[in-house]
């Protein structure tokens, strides 16, 4: 009951101050147009919105980004479904069906399934979130200590191994490449300086808004290049038909295992929606009695996928509000926002700014909520982005991306990264390696070290350490059966023939 | 050779190489921290070591497999078209890539001879400025030349090479000039919509960026290019 109260009192602040109001109505249909626009995502426009919000209130500045973060993971799919561009890693998966729906003639039916399982998954979290913050923060905190983080993101990169390539041994290889783009820098534990190559640029690392830029929007301009040039380029087939009542209720089990998939990778700090996504997709595939129509446009693909990535945003703030560790770009700029302020986000914020949470979760609640009405309307002018002539969009896509890399930190080599990013992503692709495992690495490369060293500290270097904790243990067995799994099947399986005849 | 082509030889090879190069260049950071008993160098060569049994790997499945997909893989990568244009466009050849990255040093050239020519001649800052837009000029001769006949190659050196002019010549004076040499090796021909979206486009993003949201970008180091930056930003602002 007093989560209710809570809840209302939150809604009236938000709801009585105009300026709120414009704020948040801003945020909802900024995120989704970012989010949604090829080339720049809600990480853009979080990017050059955060020098400004020192000129908000810390809860209009807040709330602002916690919108943005709720209706920008659901644009992102948008631009997943129809120009196989995801918006942010979080709605890669989505692309593996989306896009191939999209081509199918099936984009609206695939938009619609992302509208509606967005708002189901966002708004179920935020309930979740609401209701149960106290003590999932309080279990999180006592049962996740950094070997259990470590066996967590270990497992994942397992499993996403699996998902985008065309070869188990490219899926790791493409992996591996992100883990190693994030080695570059500092050391996490002794600050020693790696792999800069006497560059001082490279000292602070790669940074990772460029380099998904480069991986995401600048190869798939290069890719639909190489066709018009070769004349295989086709414009997708477009088709309005949203899903059907019956359609979402016959994959409900797929929107409820995503929803708890989703809010449970989304409340451990430094996983969030990324994994979630692909967990989702990757266990709607394994449960799935007909696996091998996944990846051809599957409306279960898409379904999957969004429910879990809109899923985790609600439960991400619960490590953000609750311990102050962010679980991907988006919170970690959120916490960009506190220290403008002045403020740290942790437990005290609960105490001091307990009106600050709870105009965030009203404004997160009524954010998911808007995706379905203005997601509908909003969704039938982005689809009309396919009437326009690829060499028209083309340009347009480039320089946003070359603005949204150059405003993240005024320089024009994050550009420059950007574009040789698309380049090798553009050869790395044509060769059946998968974009999306490399920016999956390259985000959990840095947590998963960071984690390793402190774990490896806390056990005193015994490795044994790992058999006491339980939790860790499972997930470090279960990534190592995936990965035992994969590699029978690599060898030992019935494979098939590439598939040059794709749809594409 | 059980199936293996040229063509898996030379992949397995880059990464192995790669590997390599990574492993010797782990030696320049190879200190042990107080703290922390693996040191900073055990992290990056765990993967190394990955990386190489990956490659490896993948040698052995193209010997035993060819070109086949893994049976449970969600083959999103094979799917997307992109490996398809390849094999359509006939210029998997050695070749081709060869001749690509020979096309793309053009923007690193700008990036870097400038300089050494600047030190070389003792030429102070107006100098640099010069030979700069010297070099620029001839590699932007370069490019138009090869434009007609290599539209794959200059689409993705175009990019690379507009990044590497923008911090001397700024975005507002080369944003026109990349949007219609964009639409050119997307296949646009027709003048007067060329113009049109160009104007368009680059209104759009002045209005929203420089106008609206006050987003700084680059205006350029060289004059004029730098005072005509400046009074883009001075008139939307």
């Amino acid at each position: 009951m007093e989560t209710f109260d809570n809840f209302l009192q939150g809604t009236v602040t938000l709801f009585s101050d105009p300026i709120g109001i414009l704020i948040f109505f801003g945020g909802v249909i900024g995120g989704m147009l970012f989010g949604a626009i090829p080339g720049v995502s809600m990480l853009t426009l979080a990017a050059i919105l955060l020098p400004f919000t020192a000129h908000l209130s810390p809860e209009h500045g807040i709330m602002l980004f916690s919108v943005i973060y709720c209706t920008g993971v659901y644009g992102g799919a948008i631009t997943a479904i129809l120009f196989n561009i995801p918006g942010a890693p979080e709605n890669a998966p989505t692309a593996f069906d989306g896009y191939p729906m999209t081509q199918n003639g099936q984009a609206g039916k695939a938009v619609g399934a992302a509208v509606m399982c967005s708002a189901i998954g966002g708004v179920v979290s935020c309930i979740i979130m609401m209701a149960a913050t106290a003590a999932i923060a309080d279990w999180a905190i006592s049962a996740f200590g950094p070997p259990e983080i470590f066996a967590l993101v270990f497992f994942g990169l397992a499993v996403a191994a699996s998902v985008g390539a065309k070869t188990f041994w490219k899926g790791w290889l493409s992996i591996l490449i992100g883990l190693m783009v994030a080695v570059v820098g500092l050391d996490p534990v002794g600050g020693i300086e790696r792999y800069d190559f006497e560059m001082p640029y490279l000292l602070a690392g790669i940074h990772f808004i460029p380099t998904i830029l480069g991986f995401f929007a600048v190869s798939e301009i290069f890719v639909q290049a190489e066709k018009k040039v070769r004349g295989s380029y086709e414009a997708p087939k477009m088709g309005v038909e949203f899903p059907t009542m019956k359609e979402l209720i016959a994959h409900k089990f797929a929107v409820i295992r995503s929803i708890v998939i989703g809010f449970f990778c989304g409340i451990l700090p430094g996983i969030g929606a990324t994994l979630a996504a692909f967990m989702g997709y990757n266990e709607a595939v394994r449960w799935s009695k007909t696996p091998e129509e996944f990846g051809k446009g599957k409306l279960e693909g898409v379904i999957s996928s969004e429910t879990a990535n809109n899923a985790a945003t609600g439960a991400a703030m619960i490590p953000l509000l609750a311990l102050g560790l962010p679980g991907g770009a988006l919170t970690a700029m959120m916490v960009g926002v506190f220290q403008m302020h002045d403020m740290e986000p942790g437990p005290l914020v609960f105490i001091n700014s307990a009106d600050l949470v709870w105009v965030v979760f009203a404004a997160m609640f009524f954010a998911n909520l808007s995706i379905i009405v203005i997601g509908f309307l909003e969704t039938k002018t982005i689809i009309n982005l396919l009437r326009i002539p690829f060499q028209f969009l083309a340009p347009m896509i480039l320089l946003l991306a070359t603005v949204g890399a150059y405003a993240v930190r005024g320089l024009t080599i994050d550009v420059v990264v950007m574009f040789l990013a698309g380049v090798i992503g553009f050869f790395l692709r044509r060769s059946g390696y998968s974009v999306a495992g490399i920016v999956l690495g390259l985000i959990l490369g840095k947590i998963g070290e960071q984690t390793f060293a402190q774990a490896m500290q806390m056990l005193h270097f015994e490795w044994s350490g790992f058999l006491d904790r339980w939790i860790a243990l499972g997930l470090l067995i279960a990534g190592f059966l995936t990965l035992c799994g994969s590699i029978y099947g690599a060898f030992f399986k019935k494979h098939k023939k590439a598939s040059v005849d794709s749809t594409a | 050779m059980g199936k293996l082509r040229t063509g898996h030889l030379v992949e397995a090879g880059l990464w192995l190489s790669l590997c390599l190069v990574l492993y010797i260049y782990s030696f320049e950071f190879d200190q042990d921290i107080e703290i922390y008993k693996f040191g900073a160098s055990a992290w990056p060569r765990t993967i190394i070591l990955l990386m190489a049994i990956a490659a490896i790997g993948q040698l052995a499945h193209h010997w035993v497999k060819g070109d086949e997909s893994s049976s449970d893989m969600i083959s999103a990568a094979v799917d997307d078209g992109s490996e398809e244009a390849a094999h359509e466009a006939h210029h998997e050849g050695l070749k081709w890539y060869l001749s690509t990255l020979a096309l793309l040093t053009i923007p690193f050239i700008y990036m870097r001879v400038p300089d050494w020519i600047a030190a070389a001649v003792s030429a102070e800052d107006s100098g640099l400025h010069l030979i700069r837009i010297v070099v620029a000029a001839i590699l932007i001769a370069i490019v138009v030349y090869f434009i007609r006949h290599h539209r794959v190659r200059v689409a993705l050196m175009l990019p690379l090479f507009f990044a590497a002019l923008l911090e001397d010549f700024g975005f507002y004076t080369l944003a026109p000039f990349f949007i219609i040499g964009i639409m050119y090796l997307f296949g646009e021909r027709r003048p007067k919509p060329m113009a049109l979206v160009m104007a368009l486009i680059y209104g759009l993003l002045l209005l929203l960026f420089v106008n609206i949201l006050f987003v700084g970008l680059p205006v350029g180091n060289i004059k004029p290019f730098y005072d005509i930056g400046s009074w883009v930003v001075t008139v939307l602002q």
